[in-house]
């Protein structure tokens, strides 16, 4: 069956994942929904609309999808990591008939579905507990943009997995690169803040392309086709590097 | 019937280092094989490469006539592997583990589960199978990951050290979980334990800087190498003046005393009847001949150096 192992180390890890549901979906929402109700709910009063929108409806989907796509890398950077240098069930992996291509989309899936869970958990509450609200029919659109920055973050941590041998490098990269990256694309502020010379460097992000993307189709049930353009193609690049990566580094 | 086990030439460099040089042997089906080596020998390195962990830098290996170079896959299929590390999933119980294990293998849960039952009801571990393996004792873990390794019944196992760091009692109950596999299976172990390849294994190769130094069974190895004739004396009396007599002798190239016993090593099979002339007869009490180790052999090959 084509990829088999993929998804038996898929259920390995949603096994896992369900063992500690409830502690990992309360750790998630709490940083997001105090953002939410930092930024979204304290400062409605000095900020009340951003391109038309009220700002703590322009910020929800940003948070939603920053939930998930961090969901994402991390669950791809930690357990690669974890399992090739503390457990080392890597290569028990390695020694079942299956391919690399296996264990590197049986991890993707598995940083993905994280992803999409928590994702959800965090959108709940927020439908839960503020007025935010969308269209119905723009969610497929939104979720078409979510499953690619999850699927991009998730080869992310999955090159960061294999390639960092000290736990803690894998925070600074989250520290140093992940979290400036979201932070600059747009989540709490519009765009048409930066100064125009940098703008153009700023939109060809994919980070850019997928939280204005997703905030696009969410609200609106539309998105530029560049942004789809930029996701689409990045997703494939960081997938190829992702098992070139991992097939390299994993016989050192 | 076709060997188990070809290996061709294998070789693996990083830069100047050869850690395997041009590796060759051929393995009957059923074969119980120990490589045998000091530390940084090759061992792990040779089956890293013929478990697919590893690309050699050179020749090729064959697993039941599959290559290990372009049949990695199929080669895959029909080992076994129990590792140095216990490389036990954690976060897995005991049957969980199996079960990922058979599922990697493509089995059918109706394959898998009935061999899942046996294997742990034979090995001790049936009332501990939905434990974790953190709660287990380090040869309960060593055991189930023998299990593991056995689920999809390889046609070659691979044993890298697997009983380093177990206490005796957990020892002899990993030999006695592998002796009842040589009828179904070939066996592949690397050791530094003596007894261990001494008591389990058909056929021996000692390996040092990458390449095999000998090849055959313990007993041959013993006969073959072993040069030394070891004899240990039994005095009645007189012990201080025959340690003096025998320090004098030239035949004798060694000496140690225990109140009146002494294990004498002789020079050579000829030194034998000067020793006895110089004993009064009555004053023996027992002579026998020490039988030569397989650490001997070892140390007589490899040197005695302390390897990193």
């Amino acid at each position: 069956m084509i990829l088999r192992g993929a998804l038996s180390i898929f259920g390995r890890d949603l096994i896992v994942l369900r063992r500690s549901l409830f502690s990992e979906l309360l750790s998630v929402v709490a940083s997001p929904l105090t953002l939410y109700l930092a930024f979204g709910v304290g400062l409605k009063g000095y900020i009340s609309q951003v391109e038309g929108v009220p700002y703590g409806v322009f910020i929800a989907p940003g948070l939603i999808s920053m939930t998930a796509v961090l969901a994402a890398f991390e669950e791809s950077a930690w357990s690669m990591w974890f399992h090739r240098r503390v457990q080392k069930t890597i290569e028990e992996y390695r020694v079942s008939p299956i391919t690399v291509y296996d264990i590197v989309i049986g991890k993707l899936i598995s940083g993905f579905a994280q992803g999409a869970i928590k994702g959800v958990a965090v959108a709940l509450v927020i439908f839960v507990l503020t007025p935010f609200s969308f269209p119905l029919r723009n969610l497929g659109l939104y979720l078409l943009f979510i499953s690619l920055g999850a699927m991009i973050f998730s080869c992310l941590g999955t090159i960061c997995g294999t390639v960092i041998d000290k736990p803690e490098n894998i925070g600074r990269i989250q520290a140093v690169v992940i979290m400036p990256l979201i932070f600059m694309s747009g989540i709490f502020f519009p765009l048409s803040s930066y100064p125009p010379s940098v703008l153009p460097i700023i939109s060809l992000l994919p980070t850019t392309a997928l939280f204005e993307g997703a905030r696009s189709a969410l609200l609106t049930g539309s998105c530029g086709p560049l942004h789809l353009a930029i996701l689409l193609v990045t997703a494939v690049i960081f997938f190829i590097l992702a098992v070139v990566v991992f097939d390299r580094k994993i016989e050192e | 019937m076709s060997p188990a086990l070809i290996i061709q030439g294998l070789t693996k460099r990083y830069g100047s280092l050869t850690a395997v040089d041009r590796f060759s042997l051929e393995l009957r089906q059923g074969t119980v094989f120990g490589l045998l080596g000091p530390n940084g020998a090759g061992k792990t390195t040779l089956i890293k490469m013929l478990t697919t962990l590893m690309r050699p830098t050179s020749g090729d290996a064959f697993i039941q006539g599959e290559s290990i170079v372009t049949a990695g896959k199929r080669v895959r299929a029909l080992i076994g592997v129990v590792p140095q590390e216990n490389n036990l999933d954690r976060y897995l119980t005991a049957q969980e583990n199996l079960v990922l294990h058979a599922r990697l293998h493509g089995m059918a849960p109706r394959d898998y589960l009935p061999r899942i039952d046996r294997f742990l009801e034979l090995t001790g571990l049936s009332s501990r199978r939905n434990d974790f393996p953190d709660t287990f004792s380090g040869g309960m873990q060593r055991r189930l990951v023998v299990v593991r390794a056995l689920i999809h019944l390889p046609r070659l196992l691979f044993l890298d050290e697997p009983t380093t760091g177990l206490d005796p009692q957990s020892r002899r109950a990993l030999w006695e979980q592998l002796r009842t596999l040589r009828s179904e299976m070939t066996i592949f172990l690397t050791t530094h334990y003596m007894d261990e390849a001494d008591s389990l294994c058909d056929r021996i190769v000692i390996m040092d800087h990458g390449a095999s130094l000998v090849d055959g069974s313990a007993q041959e190895l013993k006969e073959r190498y072993a040069h030394a004739h070891i004899y240990e004396l039994e005095l009645r009396r007189d012990g201080d003046r025959y340690e003096e007599l025998f320090q004098l002798l030239p035949q004798v190239t060694s000496l140690e005393r225990e109140r009146d016993s002494f294990r004498i090593v002789l020079r050579d099979e000829e030194s034998l009847k000067p020793l006895m002339d110089s004993i009064q007869s009555g004053d023996i009490r027992r002579i026998c001949l020490v039988e030569p180790s397989l650490e001997e052999v070892f140390l007589d090959l490899t040197g005695k150096m302390v390897r990193e």
